[in-house]
């Protein structure tokens, strides 16, 4: 490493490098029900990440042995595609696929009504286009919208965030150039934002405890905004066709590029 | 009136009511679990589901498609979870694999398998696919949708809880284009009557 770029400042005059404060998401989009083909669907974009998820099911498990009589299982699969990096990525899954795909569904798995569907499996299916920081917790957020865009009855939503540390200061949502900081901590987090209850927590790093409590209070305010977001995304579609029924001839003249 | 769109985990009352379908009660809220409109009144409260699989119920007429044949009788995609059986006993005709027919839900166990009965075998026609949670959108209250759909189009129709519609004879594409109208725009209000204008501009037109 250079000497200038550990001289790096990553919060300056409250501004981070790329201009947001400290407690400000990325641009945040949520789209619901885009692949006419699978039963629920969401593309997001946050910041650079580019995400697809797709829900199939709940379907009978198989083979057979895999069956559960008391609850369906969800089979929860993180890829990134090959392109999704910098340097072309293997597109074998890797230990790191692997580990998100497994804690990522147990996440899921507290808000789903599992036990509804004995002997079934739901699959969950995200594939990362683009990425740039915190996919994990951009996947699990648009893999929670195509559940409920799929039908399937859940507690809650699960919404997440990423939420850490660079440059000595607690912010929210860390971007890659953020992530790689020599102080980096990296947080993600979900919950079940109607009790706030955590389903996935992970981090790397070092933190004070008071450093801690901050991240974890700016990292539950930071899910409740995605949370939101979420709600927005999966209401849009019907109240277009309302707004559509209101007021069908200014509706047809603005919206020239149609659905 | 304007009903409200709920996502699951959302509020749906704070009192203390009968709950209906798609709702849970935790620490004596109600709190709905799909994304669905808002049904509720001074004694009820229940979600009308926007999306959703079909789960077999008792009473429900499905129509299912044939899928294979066995010594004893014949395996049906019923567009639930499962397949289920039906037995050659009550079936005068021999099937093809294809061959629809339309049956009643004797039983659901635990694990949501469907025991069929009242098994009718169906000629010809085509099958229309809908999301199941809109059946009850196109048969209207009282069949006025489907009374509708059959004076406006001239086919006859059966439809199926289980998200199937069988359609023989008359202008079948339009029916398809009147039920596609239908699956978009279920969750607004005067549906019938929108869709006997679109089905009468639509003949007017031909």
């Amino acid at each position: 490493m250079t000497k200038k770029e550990e001289k790096k400042e990553y919060v300056k005059n409250g501004k981070r490098l790329d201009g947001r404060g400290l407690e400000e998401l990325r641009p945040l989009k949520i789209e619901a029900g885009v692949l006419s083909r699978a039963e629920g669907s969401c593309y997001l974009e946050w910041g650079q990440n580019k995400i697809v998820a797709a829900v199939y099911g709940p379907r009978e498990a198989l083979p057979k042995h895999i069956q559960n009589p008391y609850k369906a299982l969800v089979n929860y699969q993180y890829r990134m595609a090959t392109f999704s990096v910098s340097d072309r990525k293997s597109p074998k899954p890797g230990r790191r696929e692997i580990e998100i795909s497994k804690v990522s569904g147990e996440a899921l798995e507290k808000a789903i009504f599992l036990e509804r569907f004995p002997n079934t499996t739901i699959g969950v299916f995200v594939e990362i286009l683009d990425s740039n920081a915190g996919t994990r917790v951009a996947a699990l957020t648009a893999a929670s919208v195509a559940l409920a865009d799929a039908g399937i009855p859940m507690r809650d939503m699960v919404s997440a965030v990423g939420v850490g540390k660079a440059g000595g200061e607690i912010i929210l949502d860390l971007n890659k150039d953020e992530e790689d900081a020599s102080d980096a901590v990296d947080i993600p987090i979900a919950i079940l934002p109607r009790t706030e209850e955590i389903v996935l927590l992970q981090m790397d790093g070092l933190l004070t405890p008071e450093e801690w409590k901050k991240a974890l209070k700016l990292g539950l305010k930071g899910c409740k905004q995605v949370y939101e977001v979420q709600k927005e995304a999966l209401r849009k579609k019907y109240l277009e066709a309302e707004k559509e029924e209101a007021e069908p001839n200014v509706e047809a003249t603005t919206q020239g590029e149609g659905e | 009136m304007r009903k409200k769109i709920v996502v699951p985990g959302e509020l749906v009352s704070e009192e203390r009511k009968k709950v209906g379908s798609h709702v849970f009660v935790e620490n004596g809220k109600i709190y709905s679990d799909v994304l669905g409109l808002v049904y509720s009144d001074s004694q009820d409260a229940s979600v009308v589901a926007l999306h959703g699989k079909y789960v077999p119920q008792r009473e429900d007429l499905i129509i299912g498609i044939v899928v294979q044949e066995t010594f004893g009788g014949y395996i049906v995609d019923i567009n639930s979870f499962y397949y289920s059986f039906i037995s050659k006993e009550f079936i005068r005709d021999r099937l093809q694999r294809g061959a629809i027919i339309s049956a009643k839900i004797l039983s659901v166990n635990e694990i949501n398998e469907a025991e069929l009965g009242q098994v009718r075998v169906f000629y010809g026609g085509e099958i229309i696919n809908i999301s199941s949670v809109k059946i009850p959108r196109v048969i209207g209250k009282n069949a006025s949708m489907m009374e509708a759909l059959k004076a406006g189009t001239g086919a006859n129709i059966m439809v199926g809880r289980n998200g199937r519609i069988w359609a023989k004879g008359g202008n079948t594409q339009l029916l398809a284009e009147a039920i596609k109208k239908i699956e978009t725009e279920s969750h607004l209000s005067n549906l019938t009557s929108k869709i006997e204008s679109f089905l009468k501009e639509k003949n007017n037109k031909a």
